[in-house]
């Protein structure tokens, strides 16, 4: 009994060396540890094989040939290598560390080092932990192939052509051309429902001009698409110069002489405001508008009077 | 007999050790088992087996040329085997994102051998530009993973989210990592005697003892709870920590990915059963009032009334002065 690997790694080379397609005939003649005779069992550990390979990111294409059979199989060179990517030792080794020091939370970076034939060395210290999410590789190389992407977001399918994957303040986010507002939006990726899918490649066509960079504000309370709002929060001197860092001196409105600060925030998104400002505890609060002071009153008397 | 996930995988292990071989001609037993994360004897056995590889009629001049002793492996593959081979979506998404991070930590150099990595990778796959990374630069990182990297002690000015207070702290670190979108300085605090993590943007001052840091990682063997964890949980729960059951409904389903540490499931009425551990009632109140009423307390008890109270200590800050 031929072990499977055996007949995998027999397969590959088969299919990849010859450059010709070939029918399951001749494969199962030259390929070791298929069944002899013809029929179903053969085709079925032929096709289960295919399924592995397919899996493992290597493509075996069915094209028409001549003959009794029809069908050939054939892995295609350019669906199998990358042009050489002529990586001087000083990249390869930057490359290794890179992928040693992000965790994306499975070993897709390792695996494609393998690939370039550039197997990491002795573990770096990791550096950064990035979320990993499903959606990310499809929407990848969606932005790669400039394919019109939908998913479904908030109860709604949104059909989006995107123009960029951003890691911003702990979150993903595809940014893009919502085709059904016809206006830039921003997603983030985690809120997405399900599996989001790409049409075909070229599919997208970004309006001339869209700026990526431009479309994510810097803070959360400004990702969103309700009317702007200026709202006032005053932060205690205990909370307030690592709070004025974080937002920066241009919101500084007032200085108290006990340290403590007024700020103005500009405001599309009242819920990431409040998530952010609960977060500073009875150090911060806002002090106007007076609907916005209300709403967050409110919100705190609903939790207050809950048993 | 094999299962399939594992025939693929031990396949593209092998095809990565064989281009790597291709690459290089010949290479230690130690190395590859190094590289490849193998013991000696599973590489040993598939490399063996991979030297009847080859094409039909499977005579030794069709075979892989791999030979194999203890401690070495020579092989003459030809040049196909050693070319890079296409990467999955997952794998561009991942190779590219992993240098796209490393660039954006404050300090890195965009024209260095990393970036031009990245350069030739993006002409290859398509999407130059298409990701961005960006981290937070908090005031103090730049000192504080200098001082972590050259071993220096450093004193921190820290305000510490789970007591309410500022304070005072020297700190022999260990390390600094991005995690869910904040740095972090993992080091021993000599305040406490023990291992703390400390969020960089939660420090307020920082300068050099001008001691070097008398702790590192090595001599450092933390024992179970106390605050140091192999695995990377931002919140890391110490002993006193205690295990909160919640049910949130969707619009609060955020925090499964914001704590790292939390696991998920789903409950009869369709909301979302989260468990988190819960250090600082401080801190769990906070959590609560940003939930609202997308969150309930199943349990315990004691924990269940945090959020009432959280909110009505906050009122009292909004009725103790009008609106301006």
């Amino acid at each position: 009994m031929v072990d499977r690997l055996e007949r995998l790694t027999d397969l590959v080379l088969v299919l990849l060396r010859d450059h010709r397609p070939k029918s399951l005939r001749e494969i199962a003649s030259e390929v070791p540890g298929y069944p002899a005779q013809e029929g179903e069992a053969r085709r079925q550990a032929f096709e289960r094989d295919k399924r592995t390979l397919r899996d493992g990111g290597i493509e075996v294409t069915a094209v028409p040939i001549d003959g009794p059979e029809q069908v050939g199989y054939v892995i295609r060179p350019e669906d199998y290598y990358l042009p050489d990517l002529d990586l001087a030792p000083d990249e390869q080794a930057a490359l290794n560390l890179a992928v040693a020091g992000v965790h994306l939370g499975d070993p897709s970076g390792r695996d494609a080092l393998w690939r370039l034939g550039l197997p990491a060395s002795a573990g770096a210290r990791p550096v950064a932990e990035l979320p990993a999410l499903p959606a990310l590789p499809v929407l990848h190389g969606a932005l790669r192939a400039r394919a019109t992407v939908s998913f479904d977001y908030r109860g709604e399918r949104r059909r989006v052509d995107p123009a960029q994957l951003r890691f911003h303040g702990g979150w993903w986010y595809l940014v893009g051309h919502d085709l059904d507002r016809d206006a830039p939006r921003t997603f983030r990726v985690d809120r997405m429902d399900g599996d989001a899918s790409a049409d075909a490649p070229g599919s997208a066509v970004l309006p001339d001009g869209f700026d990526p960079d431009a479309a994510l504000p810097d803070v959360p309370w400004q990702i969103g698409e309700g009317a702007l709002v200026t709202v006032s929060v005053h932060v205690d001197a205990a909370l307030a110069g690592l709070v004025t860092d974080e937002v920066g001196e241009s919101a500084l409105q007032q200085r108290h002489d006990d340290g403590s600060v007024v700020l103005e925030l500009e405001v599309t998104n009242i819920a990431a405001l409040r998530s952010w400002l609960f977060e500073l505890g009875e150090h911060a609060e806002v002090v106007g508008p007076e609907e916005v002071r209300d709403g967050v009153v409110s919100w705190l008397e609903a939790m207050a009077g809950r048993t | 007999m094999t299962n399939r996930a594992d025939a693929g995988s031990r396949l593209l292990r092998l095809l990565a050790v064989l281009t790597w071989l291709a690459r290089q001609g010949r290479a230690t037993v130690s190395e590859l088992s190094e590289r490849f994360g193998l013991d000696a004897d599973e590489l040993i056995a598939d490399l063996e087996l991979a030297a009847c590889c080859g094409l039909p009629p499977y005579s030794p001049d069709q075979l892989m040329e791999i030979i194999v002793d203890d401690q070495e492996v020579i092989a003459d593959l030809g040049t196909e085997l050693a070319r890079p081979r296409r990467l999955t979506t997952a794998e561009g998404f991942a190779l590219a994102a992993s240098a796209r991070a490393i660039l954006a930590v404050p300090g890195a150099d965009p024209e260095g051998a990393l970036g031009r990595a990245l350069a030739k990778l993006e002409a290859v796959l398509g999407g130059r530009g298409l990701l961005r990374v960006d981290l937070r630069e908090p005031a103090h990182l730049a000192l504080i993973r200098d001082a972590s990297d050259a071993g220096r002690q450093l004193e921190l000015r820290y305000y510490s989210a789970s007591s309410d207070r500022e304070s005072t702290r020297t700190v022999d670190p260990v390390s600094v990592r991005l995690i869910e979108g904040h740095w972090y300085l993992d080091g021993y605090c000599h305040n406490v005697d023990g291992m703390r993590r400390f969020r960089v943007d939660r420090v307020s001052e920082a300068r050099l003892t001008g001691e070097p840091a008398a702790h590192h990682e090595d001599d450092l063997t933390p024992g179970p709870g106390d605050g140091v964890s192999s695995t990377s949980e931002a919140f890391v729960p110490g002993p006193e920590a205690t295990v909160a059951h919640l049910a949130v409904d969707g619009d609060a389903l955020w925090i499964t990915e914001a704590l790292a540490n939390s696991s998920s499931e789903v409950l009869a009425d369709g909301r979302t059963g989260v468990t988190l551990a819960v250090a600082s009632t401080v801190w769990f109140g906070r959590l609560l009032l940003r939930l609202g009423p997308h969150a309930e307390v199943l349990d315990p008890p004691e924990l269940a009334e945090t959020g009432r109270k959280a909110a009505r200590q906050l009122l009292v800050r909004y009725r103790g002065r009008a609106a301006s």
